[in-house]
């Protein structure tokens, strides 16, 4: 029997999850742990399985087989015939509610301003009323360098400062862990480096992270943990340092190769 | 100058015809139009296919015939309407399934990524709907709508074969009694300026809506 106090230091705990798209099997039995103020890079090639691991944590696709553990409590689990039976709703819910997401396309709301797409969600879903949730809402713009732009359309802001504001509204919702998928695949160089920097400060603020990055930089100097992926397994997995310095699997060290070029 | 005067009050007692069956189809035709647009999009089969066929009668006949329809026909099996029922009847279920097809392909237009943002927010589908997509969908739709709704205003002019004494046929039989073209003069002068208010109406409303995007 596990000790329930241990559990909840582990904020995410994946097993054996399986995941097919038709007869196309995209997760192929994926394991793995998220510790409380851990920073988790799932990095790999393309078609490796990774940004579909990430929507499977917060269930924006259904896994099917396999258990997804959220601070200590099942969010889905196998059932006796060996199939994932998720969470009754309001469970479901409540763990979901511990987990934001941050997007490749940002997908801010563009018919409301910066300042709203902060308070949408805090507004609709806590119930909270505009007076409570402002001050906090400028408190995050502030953090991110963005309170000049509160009242900016998100068409008027660069894809890095359209970002910024999404990290800013997920965070407006005081999640526990924070999901990236590929945050700054869509921006040009010099912009990737604010939203990185952005992300860095999460980091050294011991939230819970976990991201799915072409970033082999932010990978290395930023996560405790690094996930190497392809064709739906775990390649390869360990510490930055021992993953990128010394990579054991003949796989992790071609793909190494190839981004380092 | 008196006939003139005459003949200007007439017509403005025919436009407050056409005017009810334009405002009264508008208003019943836009939330019908939605909410079909809504069960197309359900996923549930047979509601789906239902709405197909209701929207490609309705779009795939002449609303000329569906007003004889429902005004001749129907009758002959007992159902009766008033005149103006019955011409509120055709049009609404004619213009509903246009506005429909508007509707989801406005729903349609709206990426995955805002649903998909909204629910890792914690927002219900209801709310994803009315607080996210429908503003969106409002916004991209209004250009079709504004085209749809300045049809109507013409479109209406058909009740006369209904025999109802909308603005056309007040017209009309001006100038077959008095052989004097003025009236349908005075009738084109009426129908423009009932457009040209709706197209500023819908000018500003795309303002509105589209503060957003520049």
């Amino acid at each position: 029997m596990e000790n329930t106090t241990n559990n909840a230091a582990y904020m995410l705990r994946v097993r054996d999850i399986h995941k097919s798209f038709q007869d196309n099997e995209v997760l192929k039995g994926i394991s793995l742990d998220v510790c409380r103020g851990e920073v988790l890079s799932i990095i790999g090639p393309s078609g490796s399985g990774k940004s579909t691991l990430l929507r499977c944590l917060n269930r924006l696709e259904t896994i099917d087989k396999g258990s997804i553990e959220v601070k200590g409590e099942f969010l889905v689990e196998n059932d006796d015939s060996g199939c994932a039976a998720y969470a009754p709703t309001e469970k479901a819910r409540a763990l979901l509610g511990c987990m934001g997401m941050v997007f490749q396309q940002f997908n801010l709301f563009p018919h409301m301003t910066v300042l709203e797409n902060l308070m949408e969600a805090p507004m609709q879903v806590k119930k909270q009323t505009r007076e409570e949730i402002q001050p906090a809402a400028e408190e995050l713009l502030r953090k991110v360098g963005l309170y000049e732009k509160r009242d900016a359309y998100p068409s008027r802001l660069s894809g890095g400062q359209q970002q910024r504001v999404a990290i800013a509204r997920a965070l407006a919702m005081r999640p526990d862990i924070m999901l990236f998928d590929e945050p700054t695949s869509a921006l040009d160089p010099e912009l990737t480096v604010e939203v990185l920097k952005t992300m860095r400060e999460l980091a050294a603020e011991h939230m819970t992270m976990v991201v799915v990055t072409h970033e082999m930089t932010f990978a290395r100097d930023v996560s405790n943990h690094v996930i190497f992926m392809a064709d739906g397994v775990i390649v390869e997995q360990g510490r930055p340092s021992d993953l990128f310095g010394n990579p054991k699997e003949e796989r992790t060290r071609m793909f190494l190769g190839n981004m380092v070029k | 100058m008196d006939k003139l005067t005459e003949t200007v009050l007439s017509i403005l007692a025919g436009s407050k015809v056409t005017l009810e069956i334009f405002i009264f189809t508008l208003a019943m035709s836009l939330p019908l139009g939605f909410f079909v647009a809504l069960l197309r999009l359900s996923g549930i089969r047979p509601l789906a296919i239902l709405m197909d066929v209701y929207i490609w009668i309705m779009r795939g006949s002449p609303l000329m015939l569906q007003l004889l329809f429902v005004y001749f026909a129907l009758p002959m099996i007992g159902v009766r309407f008033s005149d103006i029922a019955a011409a509120l009847l055709a049009f609404t279920l004619n213009y509903a399934a246009y506005f429909a097809e508007i509707f989801r392909a406005g729903i349609q237009s709206i990426p995955r990524g805002q649903y998909e943002a909204a629910k890792t927010l914690g927002l219900t589908y209801s709310q994803t709907m009315r607080r996210i997509i429908l503003p969106q969908m409002i916004h991209r739709t209004l250009p079709p709508i504004s085209n749809e709704t300045i049809n109507l205003v013409k479109d209406t002019s058909l009740i006369y074969i209904l025999a109802m004494n909308d603005l056309l046929r007040v017209a009309r039989t001006i100038v077959q009694r008095d052989f004097d073209m003025t009236a349908f003069f005075i009738a084109g002068a009426f129908y423009l300026v009932m457009t040209a208010v709706l197209t500023a109406i819908f000018k500003r409303m795309e303002a509105h809506y589209g503060k957003y995007d520049e």
